[in-house]
């Protein structure tokens, strides 16, 4: 994308104060973008993204500056411009760059680029059909299709240079129902850094379908209780929970700034016996998945939870090199126009031993949880919360009818040390995650767990 | 490099004759200082420029955009929006707004605020920082002390005649402080978004911040039970989000929202005024024209409880019939995304009880500091809700025990309809501000 000598003239620029390393980083994004509302293909845009960042630290001090041309003249003046964080030092080296090849984690059998905009429209169409076919009490559907095309080069001053291509494909499914006042909905969307035959393998159909049960079933719900229960949560969603409210106070960022409730927790048990995890970004075509970071760090499958053990924090360069360990590869950044962070890549509670529908069985009442719709954590106090898309009552060892209006709430460590089974049936689930204001795709995944007690919060008796 | 006006003609001048073509350029200057330490945490520039072009051809719609692009690039960007818009489906309501005088408002931007040097930014993030941990024995640390500022411009011209052009600054300030005490750790928030970074008042964000985090110190998990509540007005905010989407004409017309019906109806009780105002001088979210250049204008979602209407673009204007107008909500993320329903200044209207009295009158009930998962746990299609939050017991008419990992829930209407009384201390945080709202009863799970 661009040539070696310029690359280093602008690493060279950068380190004029010093500091302990300079990076560049290059990306040119196409994306197209389709979303279907109200029974019409509203809206195709295609998109052409360009732009460079270039970043210089210092300790954990960085300063960062991104241009939208890649021309001499402005990657030199990003250059000045993120220099200035430091104070005046002895200007730094740049060590010649030598190409790092890694293994292919995100490969591509059919690529979105190839395959005409008239099929990805009718993929949304499909999925509209299918909406509304599941049932009359379908109202409204919305899909969107998404794929993006990310070409990237980093380059830094130690001596990296690594150039990847990121394909994303995802298709969403949004549906409403409704019966007489009552109104609910119900969303899917699978989403993996592959080409359009992951379509076929998540047809349109299928997509529609799962989404429009939600909301259906959900017709049938009952205010949810309030109050402390057992929870069992469905394949996937233990993924989401280990997620937010485990994985973000791992990340060495809070844990740097004692804004953590895992800080000085390494090699203590801090969660049940039963919980081993991992984050792990070299998961073939995985929605957190790459060869390398966003920082030049090669991919790797990071160790969180041996038998309830805490093994490791995710690190980037930065806070990597303050605690004198390696990186683990967890240097991310939405684009060009934001500073690699401390995140997670796909994070997943590995499979246990127990039978899914003997730890259903086994639960004689509480709330089993089916769709998450998200949550949020305080890594510094572990304090979350989950809002309960799908979730149905138990009642002797049976899920019955759905409930409505239900979330969970609980302490990282507290909720982790009362799980008390864990099944053999992972599954994944796609999201996306906010921090520091950057959104990045993010892969989570779970069997199905039961959680001994956790506040429900809703308004039922 | 090209201007931004030349950048959106060249667009226009590209359009063929039967097709409606509106283009939006953006460029801004961003800069973003956080401290850590007594150091320079992180020093951001972000300067960016773009173009997106809206095409309506035979009554569909294309859009396509491009970053910083020459002239030579804006014309293709016209031809990439023409391919789009033949794959989509036709929409007799896909209409450009008619040119309409919009009132300037040069006091949008600051020239004061977009000269004030780097240097004096991270020395504003680094005195932050310093007030921050050393104000209490129990705050020495902070998770963020930023100061940023953002000048920006933007352009736009369309085939029917709009072409305006408007430049503005605006400022922001954040603190998350972390109070410890034992083994335990709270932490505390607070920010302000103003025109210029002299409107910041950074001392009171850090106090406010502090006050916030000290006063969770202790917290406990309270048990189940239907309480008074007062929402203190950072927990209010996060509700108001949830009703601007439920007061989105686009949601209200594809039915996702409660409110489709309910347009004359008393939903609110009798102190509840809900306002949209794009033309608030003060406010981060006033412009004078909105994202496809119509005027902004002001507008009373909810009158002493009733409810009048909803918020429009031109699009759902059209759509929506009756002679309805465009309320000049209009709004995009960027260029790279074409124009949806938004907010501009969207505040619940003051009220007149000191907030001393609300408490009085909340005997025995909780405030509401903070409240968490909302954009999961609040649904603005049938207005159910369960969030978390945290809190603190009101005892005696005062503010006492600390109370953590509970949660709130109800629906919007019972919510509405139950607020038995209004602060008068309306404040805006960024583009939404409420005074603190005390509700009559709601449930509150604990233990």
């Amino acid at each position: 994308m661009l040539d070696r000598a310029l690359v280093d003239d602008v690493l060279t620029a950068a380190r004029r104060r010093g500091g302990a390393f300079a990076e560049l980083f290059v990306e040119e994004t196409t994306s197209t973008s389709i979303r279907l509302d109200d029974g019409k293909v509203e809206e195709l845009t295609t998109g052409l993204d360009r732009g460079a960042g270039v970043r210089v630290t210092h300790g954990t001090s960085y300063g960062y500056a991104f241009s939208n041309r890649l021309d001499r003249a402005a990657l030199l003046e990003a250059a000045e411009a993120a220099s200035a964080a430091l104070r005046e030092g002895a200007a730094g080296s740049v060590v010649d760059l030598r190409t790092l090849e890694g293994p292919l984690t995100n490969a591509v059998e059919r690529p979105a680029s190839g395959v005409p905009a008239a099929d990805k429209v009718g993929w949304l169409r499909e999925l509209d059909e299918a909406a509304r076919a599941y049932s009359p009490e379908v109202v409204q559907v919305v899909g969107v299709y998404g794929d993006s095309l990310q070409r990237r080069l980093i380059a830094t001053s130690d001596g990296r240079w690594v150039e990847e291509d990121r394909p994303r494909i995802r298709l969403v499914a949004q549906v409403v129902a409704k019966r007489d006042e009552n109104i609910q909905t119900g969303f899917h969307g699978p989403a993996a850094c592959a080409g359009v035959e992951f379509i076929d393998a998540n047809t349109p159909q299928a997509t529609a379908e799962v989404a429009a049960a939600r909301a259906v079933t959900m017709l049938d719900s009952v205010p949810a209780p309030a109050g402390e229960m057992p929870v069992v949560l469905a394949p996937g969603m233990g993924g989401v929970l280990f997620h937010e409210a485990v994985g973000h106070p791992l990340e060495a960022d809070a844990v740097d700034k004692e804004a953590s409730v895992y800080r000085g927790l390494v090699g203590e048990r801090c969660a049940s016996e039963l919980i081993n995890g991992v984050d792990d970004a070299t998961i073939p075509n995985g929605w957190g998945s790459f060869t390398f970071d966003d920082e030049g760090t090669p991919a790797q499958r990071t160790v969180l939870f041996t038998d309830g053990v805490l093994r490791s924090y995710l690190y980037d360069r930065l806070r990597a090199e303050k605690d004198g360990v390696d990186s683990t590869g967890n240097g991310r950044r939405q684009s060009y126009a934001s500073p690699p962070v401390v995140r997670m890549t796909n994070t997943n509670i590995l499979n246990g031993a127990s039978d899914p529908e003997q730890v259903l069985a086994d639960t004689p009442e509480g709330v089993y949880v089916t769709a998450l719709g998200g949550g949020q954590v305080n890594p510094a106090t572990g304090d979350f919360v989950f809002g309960v898309s799908e979730g149905y009552l138990i009642e002797h060892g049976e899920a019955t009818t759905p409930v409505r209006g239900a979330n969970l709430i609980g302490r990282a460590i507290e909720v982790m040390s009362s799980v008390d089974a864990v099944a053999d049936d992972f599954d994944t689930w796609e999201g996306v995650c906010g921090k520091d204001g950057q959104s990045a795709p993010v892969g989570s995944g779970s069997p199905t767990l039961r959680i001994s007690k956790i506040t429900v919060g809703g308004t039922g008796a | 490099m090209p201007d931004l006006r030349e950048l959106v003609r060249a667009a226009v001048e590209a359009a063929q004759a039967d097709e409606a073509v509106e283009a939006y350029a953006e460029e801004s200057r961003q800069t973003e200082a956080s401290a850590l330490r007594g150091e320079i945490e992180g020093l951001e520039f972000a300067e960016s420029r773009g173009v997106g072009v809206r095409m309506i051809r035979d009554s569909r719609l294309g859009y396509a955009y491009a970053a910083d692009p020459s002239v030579d690039e804006v014309r293709e960007a016209v031809v990439r929006a023409r391919e789009n818009a033949a794959l989509t489906e036709p929409d007799e309501f896909n209409v450009l707004p008619a040119a309409e005088p919009a009132a300037e408002i040069p006091e949008l931007y600051r020239a004061d605020s977009a000269d004030v040097t780097t240097e004096a930014k991270v020395q504003m993030a680094l005195d932050l920082e310093r007030r921050l941990v050393t104000s209490d024995p129990r705050v020495t640390k902070v998770d963020l002390a930023q100061v940023g500022d953002v000048v920006s411009r933007v352009a736009i011209a369309s085939t029917v005649g709009v072409e305006s052009e408007y430049a503005r600054t605006d400022a922001w300030v954040v603190a998350v402080t972390l109070a410890v005490e034992g083994d335990e750790t709270q932490t505390g928030f607070s920010y302000r978004i103003a025109r210029a970074l002299d409107e910041l008042g950074p001392d009171e964000v850090a106090d406010e911040a502090i006050e916030r985090a000290v006063r969770m110190l202790g917290a406990a998990k309270p048990p189940t039970a239907k309480v008074p509540i007062v929402l203190d007005r950072f927990a209010a905010m996060d509700f108001l989000g949830v009703l601007a989407s439920a007061l989105n004409a686009e949601n209200v017309l594809k039915g996702r929202s409660l409110f489709a019906e309910m347009v004359g109806d008393q939903v609110g009780s009798g102190l509840f005024t809900l306002v949209d105002d794009g033309t608030i001088l003060d406010g981060p979210g006033a412009a004078p024209f909105d994202a496809e250049g119509v005027p902004s204008g002001r507008t009373e979602l909810f009158t002493a409880g009733t409810l009048n209407g909803f918020l429009h673009d031109t699009y759902t204007a059209a759509r929506m019939g009756d002679g309805q107008r465009s309320t000049g909500n209009a709004k995009r993320g960027s260029y790279k995304g074409s124009p949806g329903v938004g907010t501009s200044n969207f505040y619940l209207d003051n009220g007149s009880t000191p907030f001393e009295e609300l408490l009085r009158e909340a005997e025995g009930g909780v405030l509401i500091a903070d409240v968490s998962g909302v954009h999961s746990g609040a649904n603005p299609i049938s207005g159910e809700f369960s969030v978390g939050a945290t809190g603190l017991r009101i005892e005696g008419g005062a503010l006492g025990e600390p109370l953590r990992e509970m949660t709130i829930a109800s629906t919007l209407p019972e919510m509405l309809a139950g607020i038995t009384g209004l602060g008068d201390d309306l404040r805006f945080f960024s583009s939404v501000g409420t005074p603190s709202v005390l509700i009559g009863e709601m449930t509150l799970a604990g233990v």
